[in-house]
């Protein structure tokens, strides 16, 4: 059978890597404290992760978050479900609504799948805790860059990107 | 103004480096010490955590420094030379760059800056060596990150048995001779004087 992964370009290439990032505002009704808030973002790393590997991902790069809220901020994050789950931060009091930036970085599915399993862990894990979950701003990303490449072929890569930016800041007249 | 890069797989701990780092590099305001982080998205994660420190960082986003916004971090480099012109810029690429690719963007934002390099710093999660070295999975990119390495830190060694390590660092010696390999905990400071070590003394 052939490998759904290899056989088209467009997802796994050389390394296989993609990526999904977003940004969400999640409300709950009633104030939630840091203990509560920690293990909310633990628990969607580590769902995320699961979710990514059961959809067939060979690797997990990262599961990584940003806690931002008026009482402070916090990060939570995983490199892979056997690992655990890893946060940090405080909150200076008990807050009702939070802004949280996502970044999933997995190898080896597409990166609708890897956004597909970052949204289900967010919405499941908060959804079932009672929060609501606004999306704000996301990307996707996928790596289809040949590291192989010859040094010469990379400056000439480089190069042209320059000529690319220079133009685009300094346009004629 | 050198340029050091702190490079490695995802997840290996470099923004917890990069951060420490930073500290020790400074001092009490000996030395200007200037951050490039680099993450592939337009969401950013490690951007944020590092500017909550007060620290002055670059954050660039929407693409990798090594390849696809190369030029974006060599003219980041530049500006920063004629702007800020810090002793030390501590770089940390996305976790699927390949250093020898940020060496050569380095250089092209250094022509016309007095820059050096430092070493180019690979860190290898200690807790995930199979992970990591699996040729049907990761093992091509991460092996070509060893080998480009000038400096591999074998990161969270305070997470793994002495007999585990062991089998992690021969394998990175078979793949990289040449590197001066060290054990690294950011957690309880372990390497963390020999890397500054590096970065202050290190010519190329």
């Amino acid at each position: 059978m052939t490998d759904p992964l290899t056989a088209e370009k467009g997802c796994y290439t050389e390394h296989g890597v993609s990526g999904y990032g977003v940004a969400v505002k999640v409300s709950h009704p009633t104030p939630l404290d840091e203990t509560q808030i920690k293990n909310l973002a633990e628990t969607m790393m580590l769902s995320i992760a699961n979710k990514c590997m059961a959809r067939g991902a060979r690797c997990i790069g990262h599961i990584k978050s940003h806690i931002m809220s008026e009482a402070g901020t916090m990060k939570a994050d995983t490199i892979g479900v056997s690992h655990g789950a890893y946060s940090s931060g405080h909150l200076s009091h008990p807050v009702a609504e939070l802004y949280m930036a996502v970044n999933s970085i997995v190898q080896g599915i597409r990166e609708e799948e890897v956004k597909a399993a970052t949204l289900e862990g967010i919405h499941e894990i908060a959804e079932g805790r009672g929060l609501t979950v606004d999306k704000e701003k996301e990307h996707t990303y996928f790596d289809e860059f040949d590291f192989t490449a010859s040094k010469q072929d990379f400056i000439k890569q480089l190069e042209e990107q320059f000529k690319d930016t220079e133009q685009e800041a300094d346009p004629e007249p | 103004m050198k340029i050091t890069q702190i490079a490695g797989f995802l997840g290996c701990g470099k923004t917890t480096l990069l951060l420490r780092l930073s500290r020790e590099l400074a001092g009490h305001g000996e030395q200007k010490v200037a951050l490039v982080v680099n993450e592939i998205g337009e969401i950013p994660v490690d951007g944020k955590i590092i500017e909550e420190t007060g620290l002055r960082v670059k954050d660039i986003g929407g693409g990798c420094i090594c390849c696809e916004v190369a030029a974006t971090f060599a003219k980041t480099i530049y500006a920063l030379y004629r702007e800020f012109n810090p002793d030390h810029v501590l770089v940390e690429p996305t976790g699927v760059a390949v250093p020898h690719q940020v060496k050569l963007a380095a250089r092209m934002g250094g022509r016309d800056a007095k820059i050096a390099l430092g070493p180019a710093i690979v860190l290898f999660d200690a807790t995930r060596p199979a992970e990591l070295l699996d040729m049907d999975a990761l093992g091509q990119l991460v092996t070509t990150q060893v080998k480009d390495a000038n400096v591999v830190a074998v990161s969270k060694v305070d997470a793994v048995d002495p007999g585990t390590l062991d089998g992690t660092e021969s394998k990175i010696k078979e793949l990289n001779p040449d590197a001066e390999l060290l054990r690294l905990s950011t957690f309880s400071g372990e390497g963390v004087d020999r890397v500054k070590e590096l970065i202050m003394t290190w010519k190329e």
